[in-house]
């Protein structure tokens, strides 16, 4: 099957720095992708390539099976709602009508659902709406689209916690019942977190690690207690974080742990959490060598 | 799935009414005004119609809308799966048919200028010598032909900031004046301003179309040359 998005030896340069570096990666459809990485790391560089508003300096992107760069038959199957979105002079219900005439799979009702719950006023003109109202008719118009790439760049940016909550419970429910690829790219990652089927972190313009969650889910243990319990449990293994406060240890550990380590670490007394994906990124990003964890997709 | 219509991008551009059906009627019908004021408070002279210049507003609101066109409208555009070749299709598509609604107006002006006596006080709103000049249809030609000029030029004006900001902008006006200058130049070393005067003496209304046509095909290919390379 034709995967949803394909790049190869993707670069992007401009003059003195490299945006992208020989980025490769697959996404097939259906998929919620996150890409993940910090400021300047280029999410958004990349996500503006796969939408054909960029140009790669080398390499190639496929969308469904085809160069997306002018091409309309392939563009009109994307879209891309960008936190930095320029909106032309027109009022909400003009800009939700843009979206309309353009998606052959736009949802009328969704897209009045969405904007009572984001309290959008359609006779507003977009330019005197707030950020975190501007991202909301962003993310508006991304889901009523059912374009079948949705590409969200830094889409909760101004929006407060209720707002992104909703946001990713509709995204959730509209997957379910229309399953598309979608790609999101945020910093917000523990948020989204539970959404993701794959996980792409860009360091750098560097792509560190291409894997689906669920195995990403469990690699990297914390460990907190008595430093020399602490270091029993950790014995052999790689550690990336190591931190001590008076007698107790703190530790950041690879590897999944099994019942017998679980029964180790609770007869010595020491608390286990789970590396949230959010630090997991961050490891990935400075440590990539000793993590484990690698951008190429294990097919 | 079908590439998106040309007339679906020309609809979409259309949701801003004010740009575009709204501002250039405005400011005709406003220099329409201003000019009758401006002919009643100055003394009638023995010419057969007084030119006061209002009509210049609405070319000279094309170039604006014509920039406003790729400044605000074309980054959304291409965020919803528009590609630039459609888009500078639809925009150029737009840009004729708003000039052709102008230019009928004016033709219709011009005979109901002629027929009421400038209005009842002799004033040439429409008619432009040289330039709107002859039947109907031709300043109907010559009008369309003037405001998808300068709609076209706006918008090129327009691509080349999006693409290369200020600095790329004021080089663009600059490299244009400067063929201009080096034209006249090489007309004073080859002593033709003679020739050029005799050339536009007789430069018909029709002749006169026929070379704006040409600039505005120039105009076109540079534009389309410029929105193929435009990042958002």
């Amino acid at each position: 099957m034709t995967p949803a998005i394909s790049a190869a030896g993707l670069e992007r340069r401009y003059r003195d720095h490299r945006a992208l570096t020989d980025v490769a990666f697959e996404v097939d459809t259906p998929c919620i992708t996150g890409l993940l990485g910090r400021n300047g790391a280029g999410k958004s560089t990349l996500l503006r390539i796969l939408a054909g508003q960029e140009f790669a300096t080398a390499g190639h992107v496929r969308v469904f099976g085809a160069e997306p760069l002018e091409d309309d038959t392939v563009l009109r199957r994307m879209i891309l709602v960008r936190e930095d979105q320029t909106y032309p002079d027109l009022r909400v219900r003009h800009a939700v009508a843009a979206a309309a005439l353009l998606y052959p799979n736009w949802d009328a009702d969704l897209a009045g659902t969405l904007l009572d719950a984001y309290d959008l006023p359609p006779a507003r003109p977009v330019k005197k709406l707030s950020r975190g109202m501007r991202t909301a008719l962003g993310l508006t118009i991304g889901l009523a689209a059912r374009a079948e790439l949705t590409l969200f760049d830094e889409p909760c940016a101004g929006l407060d916690g209720v707002a992104r909550a909703l946001f990713y419970d509709q995204l959730l429910a509209d997957y379910a019942a229309h399953p598309r690829c979608i790609v999101l790219s945020t910093h917000l990652i523990d948020e989204a977190a539970e959404l993701l089927d794959r996980v792409l972190v860009l360091d750098r313009g560097r792509l560190i690690l291409d894997a689906p969650a669920d195995d990403l889910r469990g690699t990297m243990t914390s460990v907190t207690g008595p430093a020399d319990s602490v270091e029993r449990l950790i014995a052999g293994r790689t550690t990336l974080d190591r931190r001590t406060m008076g007698t107790r240890t703190t530790a950041v550990m690879v590897g999944r742990l099994d019942d017998r380590d679980r029964e180790l670490a609770d007869h010595l007394r020491l608390r286990l959490e789970r590396v949230t994906l959010q630090q997991l990124a961050g490891y990935a990003a400075e440590q990539h060598d000793r993590t484990g964890l690698t951008a190429a997709r294990t097919p | 799935m079908r590439p998106t219509p040309v007339v679906t991008v020309v609809r979409y551009l259309l949701l801003d009414r004010v740009t575009y059906l709204v501002l250039p009627w405005v400011w005709a019908a406003f220099g329409f005004v201003l000019d009758v004021v401006v002919l009643q408070l100055i003394p009638a002279g023995h010419g057969d119609g007084r030119w006061v210049g209002g009509l210049v507003a609405v070319p000279l609101v094309m170039l604006v809308v014509g920039a406003q066109s790729v400044a605000r409208a074309l980054p959304f555009a291409l965020a919803l799966g528009v590609s630039r070749r459609t888009y500078f299709l639809a925009a150029t598509a737009l840009a004729l048919g708003l000039s052709m609604g102008f230019g009928l107006v004016v033709a219709i002006g011009r005979i109901v200028e002629r027929t009421t006596g400038g209005w009842g006080i002799g004033m040439a709103y429409f008619r432009v010598p040289r330039l709107l000049d002859g039947p109907w249809y031709l300043s109907w030609l010559t009008a369309t032909t003037v405001l998808v000029l300068m709609f076209v030029y706006g918008m090129w004006y327009g691509l080349v900031y999006r693409r290369a900001g200020l600095p790329g902008t004021t080089a663009f006006a600059a490299a244009q004046l400067g063929v201009l200058a080096l034209a006249a130049l090489a007309t004073t070393w080859a002593h033709g301003w003679t020739g050029v005067g005799h050339y536009l003496g007789t430069l018909t209304a029709t002749g006169l179309t026929g070379a704006l046509a040409a600039v505005v095909a120039v105009l076109l290919t540079g534009g389309f040359a410029t929105i193929r390379r435009v990042t958002i």
